[in-house]
């Protein structure tokens, strides 16, 4: 989950009241945000539908509807900043959508600076999916002389001078020397022209989605913003830009429209304008398990910053506040009044829903032969399903095929194991210091290879033991293998076998009419030694399906 | 104190050894215990504690130095000393030749040699030297040692007897001993002497009636066979005394914990479903309305497979319908726009969430009532350390039925914490891409002392459900297995889940 961390100081002025500390981590847990207090920072855990609560000016929106101060849709009084951006046609197969949008009355302080700092990375984390679906900009508008043109250029078609970089750079040069180029560089290296953000006096704004220009940046004197989101999916690049905005909104500061043209339609950005959702009452209550009047809801639903438009019997219209991306279906609201209500505050019940356990029956099987090796004496061991060819295959003297990992972490874990008896091996070497005998044994799933099956692959659960030490050979775990099979109640054979993994002449095969269950014999001295084992070890494995 | 009592709990070597000790007095070393009793030392010394553990008798430990024969004082004990033999024949014949003298006492050469070293000092002969060979003749200190023993010969013929405790030889052999352990036909040894006495209770014992039956070791075939067995008296064990411990063969730890958890699950008539271990993406996430370009199916978050390259996908009217949910929602539902695609829904991936299993049940088992639940190995792109492991399991459940609510779910949620023995739970909201309303619960571990995040739960999203023709409820729970194992286990390190170290399984207690 996305975490930010902010300043009870500043959530507080920005609440407009002051609420105990504790209290206030209290009520944020109640609003499904995690939150963990030390000193002044406070961090917070929001979930991933939230992006609007990546900012505190965003919590404390929230938090003033839950506590109460402020309730209801929230009012911006959105005006023509008379700015226009015209986006030219070759953004449209490079970088196609921009959003733009003006702010007013800004007032600087460190707080803000550090929570409009926070929330675009923030934002560009996660829902701008590391720039590649939005990215934002925020200039001082001062700087800037209107119309601003969305166009492209040719990898070395401009120098600027990037964001903290003393010196004029091409495009290209950009994403191989500056920071963010070579950061974010990616997104376009491959493309044949960059996007570009230039004024009608040609000062160079950005560089999307990669870096700012020096020209236009942000100071502490800064009085207006300019701010766009460019991207690959409208609906990301307005709801980026009206978080963003609407954020600063609560700061005190004055929102204002741009006009992007775009060679064949115009908008008008931000779009502030709530959406609307019907909410029936009876589908609320029979899914939280409550029974509110639609009076009641409504109360809660502006507590949780919706409008109520109108109440007619039993369904609600609500206006959802523009920000709030999160909004796909009714159960979404019904979980905001469910919050709003207090989980706190909802009892649990339990139903009868009448059913009979029961067991998977391979886990009947397994817990059967389980109680069958541990009775034996031996002892359960443990171990990962991901391993590699050279434990599965090289040191077992064997040549094999298994399912292989596309992005493996590392190289110790590649291929998913088609055998657990490498795996015991290992659980072996693992205790080649401790005093001999042992008899360990694993049950476990396998994975095998299988064009037949839906997935490619089949699990497959199955038993190995192996026993090292003294007096403990062939003989033996033979003996333990046919104990299991006589208990598991299977008929078996037992033939010769040859198998590079064990001694010749040590090696036997399980069968069951024509079907293999499995192998037993000593293991060959090269597997031995491979494992850094100095005993003779023997084993069997055998398939439970 | 119970006389008889004390009688009862002796051996039979106890009662044999506080017996004898009587015999001898009521005091005697363990050594002449152990001749007159006919049994070896040690034997005697293990009764011996064991009577004075009970106080019947006390042991001390006394050193004291022996002085014990060699094998050539032995050899002169028998045939007496050199100087003694050639003295004797020296008086039988007057005056002779040393040559003679010792061809006649039938010395060799190194006794003739300790002879004259010997007759010299002690001035029993004069020696004389006549033409070219010396000539011995008795003196008259010679002459009255031939009635006389000296005092070393004293000694010798003492010690041929038995070894002495050197401190019980009287004052003027001191100076003989000194000469027979310089002359190396003696030895002192330092020893160490056991002393056993009766005490006053021991005395007491023995003033009643002790019965001495031969005792049996081992019950064996013969003795039972036989019948012997019921004169037989059995020695008594120390039944107290620490042996070496043994194990039982043990299921791993972790199993324990699984199989805890699943007969809580069963005993709430939970049914067990089976996950696969490869999932396609198309029940692993696009089933589960995780959007296709959702950050949890990145390349960094689960793993993905480059063999099988594909898997095959459920029916196309499925896929459609899961493909439209996807693009343009359900009725009633926006859906997350964006445009499906199949091939992403067929490449294999590594079960990330045992989910994946549910929901496939689901799709076969539409109708009402349903509760199931899955315990199964699901995989993170995760490196492994003390806190993260790339396969770890998870637990997961289902309850399908209609009029379900989000409070019923709390309450499985409750009634689950509450069979694992913990008193306390709390609820706040969560979020989960494919539950909503969703909530997670903060138990309570009084062992740790805190509150920790365990279970995530929530009612499954329309988009999930409606494409698998479902139009009940479905609440939906997971479990954080591997916090919930290592609380239970007591363990820190996450990796401890997966350790098989022999001798720490067998030191773990089962749970």
């Amino acid at each position: 989950m996305p975490s930010i961390t902010v300043s009870y100081h500043d959530l507080c002025r920005l609440l407009g009241k002051r609420v105990e500390q504790k209290k206030l981590c209290n009520h944020l847990s109640m609003m499904g945000i995690e939150a963990e207090a030390a000193g002044d920072e406070i961090k917070l855990e929001v979930s991933h539908n939230r992006p609007d609560l990546l900012s505190p000016e965003g919590v404390a929106r929230a938090l003033r509807g839950f506590l109460g101060i402020e309730v209801g849709l929230p009012s911006y009084g959105l005006r023509a900043s008379g700015v226009t951006v015209e986006a030219d046609r070759s953004v449209k197969s490079i970088r196609p959508y921009i959003a733009a949008g003006v702010v007013t009355g800004v007032r600087l302080t460190n707080d803000v600076v550090t929570a409009l700092m926070q929330v675009q990375e923030k934002l560009h984390a996660s829902l701008c999916r590391n720039r590649q679906r939005g990215s934002i900009g925020v200039y001082d508008l001062d700087t800037i002389t209107p119309p601003i043109r969305y166009t492209t250029t040719l990898p070395d078609g401009i120098r600027f001078v990037p964001l903290d970089f003393g010196r004029e750079l091409t495009s290209a040069q950009i994403l191989h020397e500056h920071p963010k180029g070579i950061e974010y560089g990616a997104i376009i290296q491959n493309l044949p022209r960059y996007p570009l953000l230039i004024d009608s006096r040609g000062v160079v704004l950005s560089m999307p989605p990669i870096v700012n220009s020096e020209d236009t940046r942000v100071t502490e004197n800064t009085k207006e913003f300019f701010i766009d989101v460019t991207g690959q999916e409208e609906r990301v690049v307005n709801q980026v830009l009206t978080i963003l905005m609407t954020g600063l909104a609560e700061r005190g500061f004055k929102l204002k429209s741009v006009v992007v043209k775009y060679p064949s339609k115009r908008i008008r950005a931000p779009d502030l304008t709530p959406q609307k959702w019907r909410l029936s009452a009876h589908n609320a209550n029979k899914t939280i398990g409550l029974k509110l009047m639609p009076g009641e809801i409504a109360k809660i639903a502006k507590k949780m910053r919706y409008g109520v438009a109108k109440t007619r019997g039993d369904v609600l219209t609500l206006l959802a506040p523009p920000y709030r991306t999160d909004i796909m279906h009714e159960v979404d609201l019904i979980e905001d009044i469910a919050i709003g209500y207090g989980y706190d505050r909802l009892e649990p019940t339990l139903p009868k829903v009448l059913t009979t356990g029961k067991r998977a029956p391979i886990e009947k099987i397994s817990d059967k032969t389980r109680r069958v090796l541990t009775g034996l004496g031996f002892m359960e061991a443990m171990t990962y399903t991901l391993t590699n060819p050279r434990v599965s295959f090289e040191l077992m003297r064997k040549k094999g095929e298994a399912a292989e990992i596309a992005n493996p972490v590392s190289e110790e874990y590649t291929i998913i194991r088609n055998s657990l008896l490498p795996s015991l091996l290992s659980a072996l070497r693992e205790n080649r210091r401790n005093p001999l005998p042992h008899r360990i044994f694993e049950v476990g799933d396998v994975v095998v290879l299988d064009e037949k099956a839906e997935t490619g692959t089949r699990n497959v659960r199955r038993a190995a033991a192996a026993v090292i030490g003294d007096n403990l050979g062939f003989t033996y775990i033979k003996a333990a293998a046919e104990a299991l099979l006589r208990e598991l109640g299977v008929a078996w054979e037992v033939h010769t076998a040859r198998h590079p993994s064990f001694l010749d002449g040590r090696a036997a095969e399980l069968t069951a009419g024509d079907k293999r269950l499995g192998v037993v014999g000593e293991i060959h001295p090269e597997v031995i030694l491979g494992f850094e084992l100095e005993h003779p070890v023997a084993v069997f494995e055998i398939d439970l399906e | 104190m119970d006389l008889r009592a004390i009688i009862e709990g002796l051996s039979f070597q106890e009662k044999k050894v506080l017996i004898t000790l009587q015999e001898l007095g009521g005091g005697a070393g363990a050594t002449d215990l152990a001749r007159r009793i006919s049994l070896n030392q040690s034997t005697v010394m293990r009764a011996a504690l064991g009577l004075s553990e009970r106080g019947l008798v006390e042991t001390q430990e006394r050193k004291f130095s022996k002085a014990i024969l060699l094998l050539e004082g032995q050899e002169y004990a028998r045939d007496r000393l050199p100087e003694r033999r050639m003295l004797v024949t020296l008086a039988g014949c007057g005056s002779e030749s040393i040559e003679e003298i010792a061809a006649r006492a039938t010395l060799n050469e190194e006794q003739k040699r300790i002879a004259l070293t010997w007759l010299k000092r002690r001035g029993w002969a004069e020696f004389l030297k006549r033409e070219g060979k010396t000539f011995l003749t008795l003196t008259r200190r010679g002459d009255a040692a031939l009635s006389r023993k000296t005092a070393d010969e004293v000694l010798i013929e003492l010690l041929a007897v038995e070894e002495r405790n050197v401190d019980g030889l009287s004052v003027d052999t001191k100076e003989p001993l000194r000469i027979l352990v310089g002359r190396g036909l003696v030895k002192i040894d330092e020893e160490t002497r056991r002393e056993l006495e009766l005490t006053p209770l021991g005395k007491q014992v023995l003033e009643q009636e002790i019965e001495l039956v031969e005792e049996v070791s081992e019950l064996t075939h013969e003795l039972l066979t036989s019948g012997r067995w019921h004169k037989a008296k059995f020695r008594r064990y120390d039944v107290v005394a620490p042996g070496t411990p043994i194990y039982p063969g043990k299921v791993h730890p972790q199993q324990q914990v699984i199989d805890e958890l699943r007969e809580i699950l069963l005993e709430m008539g939970f049914v067990e479903i089976r996950g696969k271990i490869v999932e396609s993406e198309f029940w692993n996430f696009d089933a589960l309305f995780q959007a296709q370009n959702h950050p949890a199916r990145e390349i960094h978050d689960s793993l993905s497979l480059s063999r099988p390259e594909q898997t095959k996908l459920p029916s196309t009217a499925l896929v459609r319908r899961v493909a439209t949910a996807h693009e343009r929602g359900i009725p009633g539902s926006t859906g997350w726009g964006y445009k499906f695609n199949v091939d992403i829904s067929r490449r294999p991936v590594l079960c990330s969430q045992t989910t994946a299993a549910t929901v496939r049940y689901l799709a076969s088992h539409p109708e009402p009532p349903a509760k199931v639940f899955c315990i199964g190995r699901t995989y993170r792109h995760e490196k492994i350390d003390y806190k993260h492991l790339a396969e770890f399991y998870q637990a997961e459940g289902i309850v399908m039925d209609p009029d379900l609510t989000l409070r019923d779910m709390l309450g499985y949620l409750k009634q689950i914490v509450i069979k694992l023995g913990l008193p306390k739970i709390r609820f706040r909201p969560g979020y989960f891409p494919y539950t909503e309303p969703s909530v997670e619960a903060d138990v309570y571990f009084p062992e740790k002392r805190e509150w920790l995040e365990v279970l995530g739960a929530g009612m499954f999203r329309p988009e999930l459900l409606r494409p698998l023709n479902i139009h009940h409820p479905v609440l939906a729970w997971g479990i954080g297995f591997s916090r919930l194992a290592m609380i239970r286990l007591g363990i820190d390190d996450i990796r401890d889940l997966y350790r098989n170290d022999v001798e720490w399984l067998r030191s773990r207690r089962m749970v």
